[in-house]
């Protein structure tokens, strides 16, 4: 039997940085291969000279199914054999499956060149049943559940129109799924894997490494650390062989814990987007963070609590509901959220500061029916010195005039101007620089120490560290671990964010 | 204000270099413009373009478009578009000529007419707001209807007010104070009102939050839906009252009476949008670009132009407003 991919001595430099260094894996047919490691590993830069966007550095052999890969375009490689399917899948939503599938590898048409719908469409039903999958063919993908769409994107990668295919790649296949869904997944790729075809995927979600995989391949710095079977190896070995050293067992200092007050904000049954179940409480100066993979549900939290978007269940402040897709009722009984991605979300570019962040109430320096611009001005410059936002004072000037960090800074300041109850933070210290990143944090104790219950969801764990009494993580839409004191660490976080859950099934019976 | 070079900011934290200030060619370039115009027809035509006739007449002929432009400017602020306007104008004009007619009094066709105005604001922002159509092609839907629902009113011909019966009513608008037509007055009054309410109301700050980024705009509590409601009605009420001043300046109102006001107002909203306030819609911008559209127009005219110079000028001012508007939004990204 010839290896299925075979990867010699790949070596990939960026300038000065060497992104891969002599890596070497080889893959057999029927074998599902994991390929982890954190950010910046190399992974990526991999799967990208696989599928002919990047050229390697001289040395570097490939062959697939015993011939070499010409490192060429990534129709090349496809004509080779590899096939990939990537994290977004790639399917156009308004279009079904049929015409999907067709994208890239054509319709079947007669001699005038009109598509035999009927053929195609028959076509389209046997590559998803031979995926152990029965959906309607004719109804646009986003109508499908996300491993039925999964399903689609495979199946147009698994045709064999063009060339035998001897290897799929997958690109973090199970990321956005919930759980239910991901056991699904998990069964395709296993048929795709007895068909004889090798499948290698890149994965950030160790539950799919331990469910799907035969065999995983660690990279670390560019570097092949080791590749060996998933049998016998534990999820704290896994962790680190990615991380690189013993997870280190932090103590926070006992003092830094804070006085808190009674209980002020209480999230019960609360679902919507990815998350399936929040329930969560948070005390008078309270700092609470929320961490968890992209699809565990964290990037959701922010918006639902506040009522930004559609949820079910219920979030009181002091007793009182806060309705759903109602910011406006959420401010006024004393909520303040700083979303995520500021462009998108928070800042008016092309307005003033002043004008950014007297929008929440702006009437509050009206008198006889008229905006007093002097003392408005006033106000702000309070608060952009309190912020320290910098160039100092200028109130007159636009948003786009400052850099990212001084930005979020008058974002800030929009919210703490209305000395909330409860402040919600959604990645708090994106694209920030490190000085403004500390200032924001030094606001955040700040404001706890004055008695307003802080939520902060954030990516960035070293700032979860930082700034919170109690970590909550995310997997797959629920609150899987609370992390108090001393358990705060950032390996302990990221640990527990791609950890396993203990209490969901690990052998679904086939 | 001076011209500032860029500078270094204080703490020797990177930010984007501060745009320049500079005589304000940028800001007022729309008032250097018009005063070289005014000084190419004085040479050019002094006897036609010099006198106080020829003022008067620029003045209540621009009346009605700048009514008609203030109203826009509203709906425009909070990033809607409101294909309406002329459409409004034109039911108003047939609504008050036929209530007038028909014997049942100013008050009536007055009331009605802006009562009118007020349905319309609310049928765009249901199309807009409520079914979620695009404000461009769903006032563009409206203004058609409009159009019939014009053509039911009036039968499909003109509506004359037979000026003997009516005087009144033709004073509202015909009646001079100080040698000005009334409707340049009304004009005025709205301009205040509506300048007031952008510049120095919260429901200004809402207008232009919500047309500026509406998804941060509701994260800050602004209820957009209601916004974009509110700027609606107001286009439309303002406009209707446009119709009202039409019918008394002109004493008769016909399926087509609008036809000619839309595209001046978008190109002076547009075009008014890079003076003053470089980059949103305004007031005092707007009405430096009706004054400049009015005497480019009527200064050729005078110089004997054909009459489509009208039309010619006012598309090419609207096209170029909105490259300069581009070009803005591109220096200040």
């Amino acid at each position: 039997m010839t290896t299925a991919l075979s990867v010699r001595n790949a070596t990939k430099i960026f300038g000065a940085q060497v992104a891969l260094n002599d890596v070497s894996i080889d893959v057999e047919p029927g074998e599902v291969r994991a390929l982890v490691g954190q950010n910046g590993c190399g992974k990526s830069t991999l799967i990208k000279i696989l599928a002919g966007f990047h050229a390697p550095e001289p040395g570097t052999e490939v062959t697939v199914g015993g011939e070499p890969l010409p490192f060429e375009d990534p129709v090349s490689s496809e004509a080779i054999g590899l096939r990939f399917v990537h994290q977004d899948l790639g399917l156009v939503g308004n279009l079904d499956a049929v015409d999907n599938m067709a994208m890239g590898q054509g319709y079947i048409t007669n001699g005038v060149k009109t598509i035999r719908w009927r053929k195609e469409r028959k076509h389209a039903r046997e590559a998803l049943a031979n995926l152990g999958y029965d959906i309607n063919v004719r109804i646009p993908v986003a109508g499908l559940q996300m491993s039925e769409r999964t399903a689609v994107a495979i199946a147009r990668a698994m045709s064999d129109r063009g060339s035998e295919v001897k290897m799929l790649i997958l690109d973090e296949p199970t990321a956005n799924l919930p759980n239910a869904e991901a056991q699904r997944l998990y069964k395709l790729v296993r048929r795709v894997a007895d068909s004889g075809v090798a499948v290698l995927f890149v994965s950030h979600h160790f539950d799919e490494v331990f469910e799907m995989a035969d065999s995983v391949t660690v990279l670390r710095d560019g570097k092949h650390i080791v590749t060996r079977p998933v049998e016998g190896l534990t999820e704290e070995e896994l962790i680190e062989l990615v991380v690189g050293r013993k997870l280190q067992e932090h103590n926070k200092d006992a003092a830094d814990a804070r006085e808190h007050g009674p209980e002020i904000l209480k999230i019960t049954d609360v679902a919507g987007g990815s998350v399936a179940k929040l329930d969560l409480e948070v005390h008078r100066g309270e700092v609470v963070g929320v961490a968890g993979i992209t699809g565990s549900g964290r990037e959701a939290v922010a918006g639902l609590v506040f009522g930004g978007m559609e949820r079910g269940g219920e979030v009181t402040v002091d007793g009182k509901v806060l309705p759903q897709n109602r910011p406006d009722i959420s401010i006024e009984r004393g909520v303040a959220l700083v979303p995520a991605e500021r462009h998108a979300n928070a800042s008016l570019i092309d307005q003033t500061l002043r004008e950014n962040i007297t929008l929440v109430d702006p009437g509050r320096h009206m008198t006889m029916g008229i905006l007093r611009r002097r003392p408005e001005r006033a106000d702000v410059r309070i608060w952009l010195d309190k912020l320290t936002v910098k160039p100092a004072g200028q109130t007159e000037y636009t948003m786009a005039q400052l850099s990212g960090g001084n930005q979020q800074k008058v974002i800030l300041a929009r919210w703490l101007r209305q000395q909330p109850e409860v402040l919600i933070m959604d990645e708090p210290t994106q694209g920030v620089d490190v000085g403004a990143k500390a200032d924001i944090h030094k606001l955040v104790d700040e404001a706890a120490a004055m008695g307003t219950a802080v939520l902060v969801c954030s990516t960035d764990h070293e700032e979860l560290v930082r700034v919170c009494d109690r970590v909550v993580i995310m997997r797959r839409g629920r609150v899987a671990e609370i992390l108090r004191g001393n358990e705060i660490t950032a390996d302990n976080i990221t640990a527990a964010t791609i950890g396993r859950d203990a209490n969901e099934p690990t052998e679904p019976a086939a | 204000m001076t011209d500032v070079q860029t500078a270094p900011a204080p703490g020797g934290e990177e930010t984007k270099p501060r745009r320049r200030i500079n005589l304000g060619f940028d800001r007022f370039s729309g008032i250097y413009v018009w005063a070289v115009l005014v000084i190419i027809f004085s040479l050019w035509i002094p006897d036609l373009f010099l006198n106080w006739d020829n003022f008067k007449t620029i003045l209540t002929f621009q009346a009605i478009s700048t009514i008609v432009a203030l109203g826009l400017i509203v709906p425009v602020a909070a990033g809607a578009f409101d294909l309406t306007i002329a459409g409004t104008l034109t039911v108003s004009a047939v609504f008050t000529a036929w209530a007038l007619l028909d014997h049942r009094g100013v008050v009536f066709a007055c009331g009605g007419a802006l009562i009118v105005g007020v349905i319309i604001g609310l049928a765009n922002s249901l199309v807009v707001v409520k079914f979620k159509v695009d404000s461009f092609i769903g006032t563009l839907g409206m203004s058609s209807i409009l159009a019939a629902v014009a053509y039911m009113i009036s039968g499909g011909g003109q509506l004359v007010l037979p000026e003997a019966g009516y005087y009144p009513f033709l004073d509202f608008a015909r009646q001079e104070w100080f040698g000005i037509s009334a409707s340049v007055y009304y004009a005025g009054a709205l301009a205040l009102l509506i300048w007031w309410i952008l510049e120095y109301t919260p429901g200004g700050r809402y207008l232009y939050a919500v047309g500026g980024n509406p998804v941060a705009a509701r994260l800050a509590g602004v209820k957009v839906g209601r916004i974009i409601m509110l700027s609606f009605i107001a286009s439309a009420v303002v406009c209707s009252f446009a119709g009202i001043v039409y019918l008394a300046q002109n004493a008769n109102g016909a399926p087509d009476s609008g036809a000619n006001y839309l595209l001046p107002a978008f190109s002076a909203v547009f075009l008014g949008a890079t003076q003053i306030r470089p980059g949103r819609v305004n007031v005092l911008g707007t009405i430096v670009a009706i004054l400049l559209l009015a005497t480019g127009v009527t200064g050729l005219q005078l110089a004997g132009a054909p009459t489509y110079v009208t039309q010619l000028f006012n598309g090419a001012a609207l096209i170029i407003a909105m490259a300069l508007a581009a070009r803005t939004a591109r220096r200040r990204g």
